[in-house]
C-alpha cells in the first residue's frame, strides 16, 4: 500500500507548527505536554513518555484497529504492537509531515489491514461489510445522532463533516479506508460500476478535505 | 495531469486507493509538480487523522499497558 510513514532526521520543535486540516487538538491541560512534545521524549528514549501518549491515544487506535479487524482480542494484540513499533520507529517520525497523531494512525492502519490480510479474513470481511451496508447505508456513522454532534468537540466536528456526506460517498471511503479495498474491490463489493466508485471516493475525500480546513479556520 | 487532478489523486493515494495504472501518472506528476506536490501530499495525510477521530474511542485493559510498558523497559536495560 502506497503509504508513507515518514524517514529522515529527528524532531525539529521548530516545525512543529504545521497546517494541517484536523480542526483542534484534544482539548490538553497547561501542564500536559503536547503530542510533539511527547514524541520528542520518546525519541530521546523516555519510556514515560510512551506511557502518556498510550494513555492519550490508546482509545483512538484501537477503535481504528476494531474498525478493520472486528476482534477484541486482536485488537489488543495489535494495539500492543503498534505501541511497541511507535515506540522503535519514533525516530524516523518527522514533525514537518504532519502532526504525532497523523503518523500514528497511518501506522495503525497499515498494520490492522496487514493483519486482516494475513488471517486471510478479507473476503469474510468484504462479504459481511456488503451484508452490513445493505442493511444500514450509513453504517459508518450509524450511532450518530443529531443531538450527540454538538459543537466544541474535535470528534463532534470530524463526525459533523462526515455526516454531511451522501450515505454512498461515506460507504466508498468506509471500505477504502477502514478495509483497504482497492476501487476495482469497492466496486465488485457494492455492485457499482468503477467510475461511481472513483467519482464518489474523489468527492467525498474532498468535502472532508475542504470541511476539515473551514472548520480549522473558524476555530 | 492538472494540479487540481493531482490534488484529487493525492487523496486517494494517502488512503491508498489509486489503481496501479493511476499510481504510476500519480508518481509522474507528483515528480512534475515537485515540492508543491509534496507539500499538499503531506497535508492529505491529515485526513487519516480525522477519519480516526470520528470513532469512539474503544477501551483496553490496564493490564496490555502493563504488559506494553514492561516490554519497553526490558528494551531499554542495556
Amino acid at each position: 500500500m502506497p503509504e508513507e510513514l515518514g524517514g529522515g532526521p529527528l524532531f525539529d520543535a521548530s516545525e512543529k507548527e504545521m497546517a494541517a486540516p484536523v480542526p483542534a487538538d484534544l482539548g490538553l491541560g497547561p501542564s500536559e505536554q503536547s503530542d510533539f512534545e511527547l514524541m520528542q521524549a520518546i525519541q530521546a528514549g523516555e519510556a514515560d513518555a510512551l506511557s502518556q501518549l498510550y494513555d492519550r491515544y490508546s482509545g483512538i487506535l484501537k477503535a481504528l484497529i476494531l474498525r478493520v479487524i472486528h476482534n477484541d482480542a486482536e485488537a489488543d494484540d495489535l494495539l500492543q504492537e503498534i505501541f511497541m513499533e511507535i515506540w522503535s520507529q519514533a525516530k524516523n517520525f518527522r514533525a514537518q509531515k504532519g502532526k504525532p497523531l497523523g503518523w500514528m494512525v497511518t501506522l495503525a492502519r497499515r498494520r490492522a489491514i496487514d493483519g486482516l490480510r494475513k488471517k486471510q479474513a478479507y473476503a469474510r470481511a468484504g462479504e459481511r461489510l456488503q451484508l452490513e451496508t445493505e442493511q444500514q447505508p450509513d453504517a459508518w456513522i450509524q450511532n450518530i445522532t443529531e443531538e450527540q454532534i454538538s459543537g466544541g468537540d474535535t470528534r463532534d466536528i470530524v463526525r459533523k463533516v462526515i455526516n454531511s456526506l451522501p450515505p454512498a460517498q461515506q460507504q466508498a471511503i468506509e471500505l477504502a479506508f477502514f478495509q483497504g479495498m482497492s476501487q476495482r474491490e469497492i466496486a465488485a463489493a457494492t455492485a457499482t460500476p468503477l467510475g461511481t466508485v472513483k467519482t464518489r471516493l474523489e468527492l467525498g475525500l474532498k468535502k472532508i478535505y475542504e470541511g476539515l480546513k473551514e472548520l480549522q479556520h473558524e476555530l | 495531469m492538472s494540479f487540481e487532478e493531482f490534488q484529487n489523486r493525492s487523496r486517494l493515494y494517502v488512503i491508498g486507493a489509486l489503481e496501479p495504472e493511476e499510481l504510476e501518472e500519480f508518481e509522474q506528476a507528483r515528480k512534475e509538480f515537485g515540492q508543491k506536490g509534496e507539500d499538499f501530499i503531506g497535508e492529505c495525510y491529515s485526513l487519516h487523522e480525522a477519519f480516526a477521530l470520528s470513532l469512539q474511542p474503544a477501551k483496553s485493559s490496564t493490564a496490555l499497558k502493563d504488559r506494553l510498558m514492561k516490554m519497553v523497559r526490558e528494551k531499554q536495560q542495556p
